[in-house]
């Protein structure tokens, strides 16, 4: 367990949603605003072009060789001082600039050979920075005695516009874009709630069952919490079940100890003769001994589990195999085995140990030297967990097939001299039956002695 | 032979202790898991009966502890629980078998002598030495086919030196291994246990089973049949 509180799953939702939309809205806003700043710079050129040709189409030469400045300039904003919209024309002789760049300081070019032109901005000038179009012109002469006439032409043109232009751009794009993700967060923010309602459904139907106003979570729930919830409602059942066996338990226990403590009481008060008292006391405390054995082990043993983690069959049945060689070290009795490494048991460790411990200490007993453990898993497809098949054999006498249900039989003892003998073999069989498992008793093939066959079935699918 | 018994519960302490020491057994009683293993180290034992829930320190624990102490001798546990996974633990810590409370006293005596004839290398209640046969079930013995009878210390006494036949017995072994801790201890009494012994089961002197190995001890020196 984390000290800290995890994210919420809303929470964790909408933040990648709100970084990966920044993300992507700021790359568009980039991106947008690159694209609309190279163009508006296309259209400035182009106008600042235009201009010049038509101020160019509307210059001439005169006969005597003299460059004539149109009398109407092709843009009225050329006539306006401090318009931002400038031209010059300037040849060895003259140096015409228009009324638009008076007392101005613009970097106009002079002496660009005739088809040469640049184009170069912005340049800082007293008046903001400036674009510049230039573009060297040859006027050939009129006359055949005059001499061709190279100028120089320029149309400058102050950035601000262009600025305003991408400003005013810029606020609607930012303004719009803005708009558009605050409207995206809030509409999966929206799709947020609806799709986690399923959750808080989950929740507030394990509050009912908390209460007790519910037996099992019983909405309709999606396909991709079905897992969760038919889970949730095995796990509920497994705890009912548990509690219920719980109270049977001790009630068995209480009410089956009645019958010896009334026996024992009448003996107490009626009988005078102390030797009966004494052999008929002994008798009922071997019996108080025997019931309260019975029950303890099956409230030892804890049943079904609907999640417990796999344990590996044969690190416990070594563990057994090692605990009973010693214990009947005397007869020199060895255990093989025969067990598949994936073989696992589903369950608590205590109930594992209890199957091998009952099934192999049995085994021991009655072999003469071998006793053979095989395990295998049961794995049936589409099932959620495999299944588990326990076989003990031994080489001893076997069971006669007379006594073999005796023998299964709850809590009968098959053979009083030996401590313990039946009580471990119906504890098998309770185990295996709260697993939904059986039991089978057969002779050995391969051994010749009794075989103890336990099938615990594979869950689900 | 000398037992340890570690049970909390005084009733089922002082029955078993009394039953045992009938059974010819030495026997010290702890209470509790500290002094049991105090007295588990201290003493030279043949034999431990350790109860699993002790006050202070657990059963398992003072199986543990008795065996990172070197102690080998045979260690059997009484549990109440009787479940598998407290008889794994139990053996796995190193104790040598184990019994499930309530249990009858002769199955709890049948334990007993079966892990010290183990631990001594004899694998049948009958130790045999030639013509000299000890019953450790009836407490009998026989040499050929006449029957011996001897007194509760005699028999302890030969017990030992059978038990443990061609090896050197010394006489504080032997004492310690008989009496209890309280005992007041007198060697001079061993010398004439191992002189009736002779008597009784060498009376015309062929035998010589006892040897006396001077200053040091005593060896059983009919080497073992079975």
């Amino acid at each position: 367990m984390s000290a800290r509180r995890q994210f919420s799953l809303a929470a964790r939702s909408l933040l990648a949603a709100s970084l990966v939309l920044a993300a992507f809205i700021g790359l568009t806003g980039y991106a947008l605003e690159r694209a609309f700043e190279n163009w508006a710079f296309s259209v400035l050129r182009e106008r600042m072009q235009s201009v010049l040709y038509s101020f160019l189409a509307r210059t001439d030469i005169s006969v005597r060789g003299e460059i004539l400045v149109p009398e109407v300039l092709p843009e009225p904003r050329l006539e306006r001082p401090g318009s931002g919209l400038y031209a010059s024309i300037y040849s060895q002789d003259l140096r015409w600039e228009s009324p638009s760049a008076m007392e101005r300081e613009l970097p106009f070019v002079d002496g660009l050979k005739p088809g040469e032109i640049s184009f170069r901005g912005p340049i800082r000038t007293n008046v903001g920075g400036v674009y510049m179009l230039s573009m060297g012109v040859l006027f050939e002469a009129r006359a055949p005695s005059g001499k061709d006439v190279r100028v120089t032409v320029n149309v400058g043109e102050n950035q601000a516009s262009v600025r305003r232009q991408i400003k005013a751009f810029r606020e609607t794009m930012w303004a719009l874009l803005g708009g558009l993700g605050l409207l995206l967060l809030a509409f999966q923010a929206l799709l947020l709630r609806w799709s986690l309602r399923p959750l808080r459904d989950v929740e507030s139907d394990l509050g009912h069952v908390e209460r007790g106003e519910a037996e099992q979570l019983s909405g309709n729930y999606p396909i991709e919490l079905a897992a969760l919830t038919t889970g949730l409602n095995d796990f509920i059942k497994g705890e009912r079940e548990n509690l219920r066996r719980y109270r049977h338990t001790l009630g068995d226990l209480a009410h089956s100890l009645k019958t010896p403590l009334a026996v024992m009481r009448g003996i107490f008060e009626n009988e005078d003769d102390p030797k009966r008292v004494r052999q008929s006391g002994l008798e009922q405390v071997v019996r108080m001994d025997e019931i309260v054995a019975y029950q303890l082990a099956r409230a030892a043993k804890s049943g079904h589990q609907t999640y417990a983690a796999p344990l590996p069959v044969l690190v416990h049945a070594e563990e057994i195999a090692l605990t009973l060689e010693k214990v009947y070290a005397r007869k020199g009795a060895l255990a093989e085995f025969d067990v598949d490494p994936k073989s696992c048991y589903h369950g608590e460790k205590g109930d594992l140990l209890e199957l091998l411990g009952n099934l192999m200490d049995n085994a021991f007993k009655w072999c003469r030297s071998r006793v053979l453990l095989t395990a295998r898993p049961i794995v049936h497809h589409r099932s959620r967990r495999p299944g588990l098949l326990l076989r003990v054999e031994d080489d001893g006498p076997g069971i006669p097939d007379e006594q073999i249900t005796q023998v299964l039989k709850r809590g009968v003892r098959g053979d009083e001299r030996v401590q313990g003998h039946g009580i471990g073999l119906s504890i098998v069989g309770e185990l295996v039956a709260s697993y939904g498992g059986e039991l089978k008793v057969t002779r050995s093939e391969q051994l010749g002695g009794a075989q103890f066959e336990v099938i615990l079935p594979p869950l689900g699918g | 032979m000398r037992v340890l018994l570690v049970e909390d519960e005084a009733p089922l302490r002082e029955t078993l202790a009394a039953r045992l020491q009938r059974e010819g057994f030495a026997v010290d009683t702890a209470a509790d898991g500290d002094e049991g293993v105090y007295m588990g180290l201290e003493v030279p034992f043949d034999v431990a009966i350790v109860d699993l829930g002790l006050p202070k320190l657990p059963g398992l624990e003072v199986v543990k502890r008795l065996r990172e102490g070197g102690r080998r001798y045979p260690i059997l546990i009484l549990t109440a629980r009787g479940s598998w996974e407290d008889k794994v633990e139990g053996l796995k810590h190193g104790a040598d078998d184990y019994l499930v409370k309530p249990f009858h006293i002769e199955e709890l005596l049948a334990r007993m002598n079966a892990l010290v004839r183990r631990s001594a290398g004899w694998s049948k209640p009958l130790l045999e030495c030639g013509p000299v046969k000890l019953d450790t079930t009836a407490q009998s013995v026989t040499v050929g086919d006449t029957s011996v009878d001897l007194t509760s210390y005699e028999y302890k006494v030969l017990e030992y030196l059978i038990l443990h036949a061609g090896e050197l017995v010394s006489k504080s072994d032997l004492t310690e291994h008989i009496y209890e801790q309280d005992f007041d201890r007198d060697s001079n009494v061993i010398e004439v246990f191992i002189g009736r012994l002779r008597k009784k089961l060498d009376p015309d002197g062929s035998l010589k089973p006892i040897e006396t190995v001077r200053g040091r001890g005593y060896r059983f020196s009919i080497p073992r049949t079975a």
